[in-house]
């Protein structure tokens, strides 16, 4: 079967995480996919000022970016009326992958959750999907950002997704770190009606 | 947006810059992407054992300072830091077991932040099962290699998690 390939050379990458060297790890991986530009800041008001500074076409935040959060700064991007990166695509990265965590981000406006600590092939599929699958923006009075109820049929090309996974069930908020495959899933609940 | 409590939610498309350009012709295959990546992670392995040596050192020297009341009163968040950092860079760089350590460890500390008793050895074990995880010996060991160092690290979480106030 033939996979589909992305092209990430031209594109401009911003990863924000506290830890330098987890950004290296993350820019080594990506100029590794042929991303020629990666940029890299330590907290939110570094995005802000990158953003409004120059061209970002997706952004990488880490969950518990300072002062207040990757979450929390996705959801300001995403309900700022005039801001012009409103719609830009936010990868969160998070080492917790409780339940109730991911239902957060997705809330907040991220297009996707990655698991730290994350291997090259995470990454390069969860970009895949945010580039090769059409979902659909929502404007509502409580949430502005990609579509919830999108539902992940794998990676394009049938790579990524295994032959027994199935929609995980959403039961009580708390409870065990997810593995990447459920956090996907999450993303489909809402469609299922479980969410 | 926020003043308009009874609007109907307003579904649209977008296609993102990101999406233009990744869909664009000319890009590596993922297998070739995927082999790529981890010829640059191999560039920069030697940098790691460095880099957690510095982080051990820090976290062991936060440690210390604690145990003779001399830290500063950040000291839990601080060693958390450190512990998170290492979890979440130790498997990416080929050391699952690092980060199975340095996870246990963030249990334990999230539990003393969350009122647990604070009990400075379950905290002490753990540096020292980093420190050991380091060597040369130790080194591409998956966790289920050394089962009585999990097992007994899984114990130490059970028992700082539970232990009333």
């Amino acid at each position: 079967m033939t996979r589909p390939t992305i092209n990430l050379r031209d594109l401009v990458v911003l990863i924000a995480d506290p830890s330098p060297y987890i950004s290296m790890i993350a820019h080594s991986i990506l100029r590794g996919f042929g991303t020629s530009k990666v940029l890299e800041v330590r907290n939110s008001m570094g995005v802000v000022q990158t953003l409004a500074g120059q061209k970002i076409d997706i952004l990488l935040c880490d969950a518990r970016l300072p002062p207040h959060g990757g979450l929390s700064l996705t959801r300001a991007i995403r309900r700022k009326v005039d801001n012009e990166n409103r719609m830009i695509p936010i990868l969160v990265m998070s080492s917790d992958t409780r339940e109730t965590t991911i239902k957060q981000a997705r809330d907040a406006g991220a297009n996707m959750v990655i698991a730290k600590p994350m291997s090259p092939a995470s990454l390069y599929d969860r970009l895949a999907w945010i580039a090769l699958t059409p979902r659909q923006f929502v404007d509502a009075p409580t949430y502005f950002g990609p579509d919830r109820r999108f539902k992940i049929e794998g990676y394009p090309g049938g790579v990524g997704r295994r032959k027994g996974d199935h929609i995980v069930d959403v039961a009580e908020e708390a409870g065990p770190a997810l593995a990447q495959d459920d956090i996907d899933n999450l993303f489909s609940a809402a469609r299922m009606g479980k969410d | 947006m926020a003043d308009g409590d009874d609007r109907e939610a307003r579904v649209f498309t977008v296609e993102t810059r990101f999406q233009k350009l990744a869909r664009q012709p000319g890009g590596v295959s993922r297998e070739k992407a995927l082999e790529n990546a981890a010829a640059k992670i191999e560039e920069i392995v030697p940098s790691f054992d460095d880099w957690v040596g510095q982080e051990l050192e820090a976290l062991s020297s936060l440690i210390k300072k604690a145990q003779a009341g001399d830290a500063p009163s950040d000291w839990i968040e601080g060693s958390n830091s450190h512990s998170r950092q290492i979890r979440d860079a130790g498997t990416t760089m080929g050391s699952e077991l690092l980060t199975f350590i340095a996870s246990s460890l963030c249990d334990v500390l999230d539990a003393i932040e969350a009122g647990a008793e604070c009990n400075i050895e379950s905290i002490t074990c753990h540096i020292d099962a980093l420190f050991l995880a380091r060597q040369r010996q130790f080194r591409g060991m998956k966790p289920d290699q050394v089962p009585e160092l999990t097992k007994g690290l899984r114990r130490v979480v059970e028992v700082v998690s539970t232990t009333p106030n």
